[in-house]
């Protein structure tokens, strides 16, 4: 599903160069549900946005379901990403004038192949899974850090994409709500056969991965599982 | 750019609106209704002020074509022949004679210098609407001699101070009263005044008019010459036609039509005003500019983050910086309405209460394609004004505008 070769990102700040990955290689297979982990500024969301198209490498390449991702022009990479990538970041990022239910559906607005009546039929079917369905006209600001978390990941899986990636989406989050939204990356891993990258730098999150991928200054330290 | 593209920015943008904050949907419309009624109201009153002068001018003083003597003559001779010529001409309502001549009235001390403006009273109400505008006593007749009418500022008012007057005055002359009259030519009569017209206007009011009679027996002579002549043309036919035609059949004396004589007496007050009203324009324009400009880059610059994370999830550039064009095109829009409204508003206050000064009445003139094209222009600018920021936003890389 996803294939790395070499893969480096170089920042450069003035004189001073920083290799936040050096020469990663990587292979995550189709249902995979793997964990980045490394300690802080060892390269793991840098991992993360190169593979879900957000930024460019420096050098190497990447492979997502065969396609030389390297190739495509930006408008082709928001489609790739509208298509076949979902995303939930840390802080939730959640539209704070739409609705519970207007955020989740917003990607599957855009899709060519969904009409209405199909995109929010999804919405409201995930939205019963994640268990927010009464909460689906709330504003944001209406709702807790955790619940918040769970529509975002609603609006990461309603185009049923092929690879969700997740950077420390448990961050803000107490343990019980880390659980919840785990449980539920889970269960979609387990039912839908979700591919799932997610960073995390708490240890007891190990549990929850079918294979954890170790980064240390930009590199792989091992693969574990 | 597809129809759901379309859909979606426009949802983000309606959504933002509507959902931000209120206070500030309501004072970024607010602005742009006042930079509109700005825009409109200004050069609508110069016009409206120009509208009444020209209307005083032609109705009271010069109709719609003005003849004059040729150079090098005080006066327009053989007037009875050219007379009926002028007025047998198709498009010509009615041609009138006026004689002029300077006097000095005096009456119980008071001294004002003037001109007697003799007339051809019924003949002139074809011309003129001077005979409707009577406030005491009455118009003059055809053979009426000894006897004169005069406008309002000339009578004046003996509760007014002298030094307190608009315009000198004969202090409170009233109907039946008697003024002595002493003429350049050195003729000196007592005439009783037959009645006081008022138009409203400084340059009619301040007339003396006697007929044309009484002004034979001033100059001792048959009454064959003129000092000008005024020409009213029918409806349907434009001064221009009638004027071509005047020269065409022979006439030798000078004619103008009546915007020609504006042009030259008003031509640069309105050059002037159109100045004024250019630079206020120009103004407006480059408020409501700034004001949307930094309206949206603020928008833009708050949601850095969310515009990025946006993108990340696959909306495309183009939709995000439509929705913003979009909220632009909405405030716009709502705030050129308004503008309307307040237009019309001052308008319609303005044609009610309008401002009266001794030469003019000033109520705005909106023609419909002054707000039409201001609008436009007024929209033209705010979209671009609006679509610059975003456009910047948008099309930044995710990760630089994710970071803040
Ligand atoms: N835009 C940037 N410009 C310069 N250096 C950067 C930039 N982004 C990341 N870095 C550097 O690259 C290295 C890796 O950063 P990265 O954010 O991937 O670390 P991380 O493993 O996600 O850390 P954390 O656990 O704290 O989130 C760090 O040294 C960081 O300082
Ligand atoms: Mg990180």
């Amino acid at each position: 599903m996803i294939r790395t070769q070499g893969l480096r990102k170089v920042y450069r700040m003035g004189n001073v160069e920083v290799r936040a990955l050096d020469g990663v290689d990587i292979e995550i297979g189709k249902g995979e549900f793997v964990g980045i982990m490394g300690p802080s500024g060892s390269g793991k969301s840098t991992l993360l946005h190169m593979l879900g198209l957000l930024d460019t490498p420096t050098g190497g390449d990447i492979f997502i379901d065969g396609t030389d991702v390297s190739r495509l022009t930006d408008y082709e990479k928001t489609m790739f990403r509208l298509y076949k990538l979902g995303y939930v970041f840390q802080d939730y990022a959640l539209v704070p004038e739409l609705t519970v239910m207007e955020n989740v559906a917003l990607p599957a607005m855009l899709r060519a192949d969904r009409t209405e009546q199909q995109y929010k039929a999804a919405t409201v079917d995930i939205l019963s899974k994640i268990g927010l369905c009464d909460r689906r006209t709330h504003l944001q600001g209406e709702l807790s850090g955790g619940q918040q978390q769970r529509v975002a990941v609603a609006r990461a899986i309603v185009n049923k994409p092929d690879i969700l990636f997740a950077d420390e989406p448990c961050a803000n989050l107490d343990t019980e709500n880390s659980r919840m939204v785990l449980n539920l990356f889970k269960e979609i891993n387990r039912e839908m056969q979700q591919t799932i990258v997610m960073v995390s730098h708490e240890e007891w999150h190990k549990e929850y991965f079918d294979r954890i991928i170790r980064l240390r200054d930009g590199k792989i330290v091992n693969g574990e599982k | 750019m597809g129809k759901k593209e379309l859909k979606v920015a426009f949802f983000l943008a309606w959504r933002s609106l509507v959902r931000g904050n209120r206070s500030s949907l309501f004072l970024n419309v607010l602005i742009i209704s006042m930079v509109f009624t700005n825009m409109i109201f200004f050069p609508a009153l110069m016009n409206g002020i120009g509208q009444d002068v020209t209307k005083t001018v032609v109705d009271y003083q010069i109709s719609n074509i003005l003849i004059e003597p040729k150079q090098g003559n005080a006066y327009i001779t053989d007037l009875g022949t050219t007379l009926d010529l002028i007025n047998g001409m198709p498009g010509v309502e009615r041609a009138t004679p006026q004689y002029t001549m300077g006097a000095t009235l005096k009456f119980r001390g008071r001294v004002l210098g003037s001109t007697v403006y003799a007339i051809q009273p019924r003949e002139e109400e074809y011309v003129s609407p001077l005979y409707m505008t009577m406030v005491g006593g009455s118009y003059l007749g055809e053979n009426d001699k000894g006897e004169m009418i005069i406008g309002a500022s000339v009578a004046g008012s003996p509760n007014v101070l002298e030094a307190d007057e608009y315009s000198p005055s004969l202090g409170g002359v009233r109907v039946g009263d008697s003024v002595t009259v002493e003429y350049a030519n050195g003729f000196t009569s007592d005439y009783r005044v037959k009645g006081i017209f008022s138009t409203g206007k400084f340059e009619v009011d301040d007339r003396v008019l006697t007929s044309w009679d009484d002004m034979q027996g001033v100059t001792g002579t048959a009454g064959d010459k003129a000092s000008y002549i005024t020409v009213k043309v029918k409806p349907g036919y434009s001064d221009q036609f009638v004027k071509d035609e005047l020269l065409q059949y022979g006439v030798m004396d000078k004619v103008q039509t009546s915007s020609e004589v504006l042009d030259k007496s008003l031509g640069r007050n309105l050059a002037s005003f159109s100045i004024i009203g250019f630079i206020s324009l120009l103004v407006s324009l480059v408020i409501a500019v700034v004001v949307l400009f930094i309206v949206i880059m603020i928008k833009t610059l708050n949601n850095r983050r969310q515009i990025g994370i946006l993108k990340a999830i696959g909306v495309d550039q183009t939709v995000i910086m439509n929705s913003y064009g979009f909220q632009v095109i909405i405030l716009s829009a709502t705030g050129i309405l308004l503008g309307f409204v307040f237009t019309g508003l001052l308008v319609l206050y303005m044609t009610i209460y309008p401002m009266v000064t001794p030469t003019f009445s000033a109520t705005p003139y909106v023609t419909f394609s002054d707000l039409a094209t201001n609008g436009l222009i007024l929209f033209i600018a705010s979209v671009i004004a609006g679509y610059l920021p975003a456009w910047k936003v948008a099309r930044e890389n995710i990760q630089d505008v994710m970071r803040g």
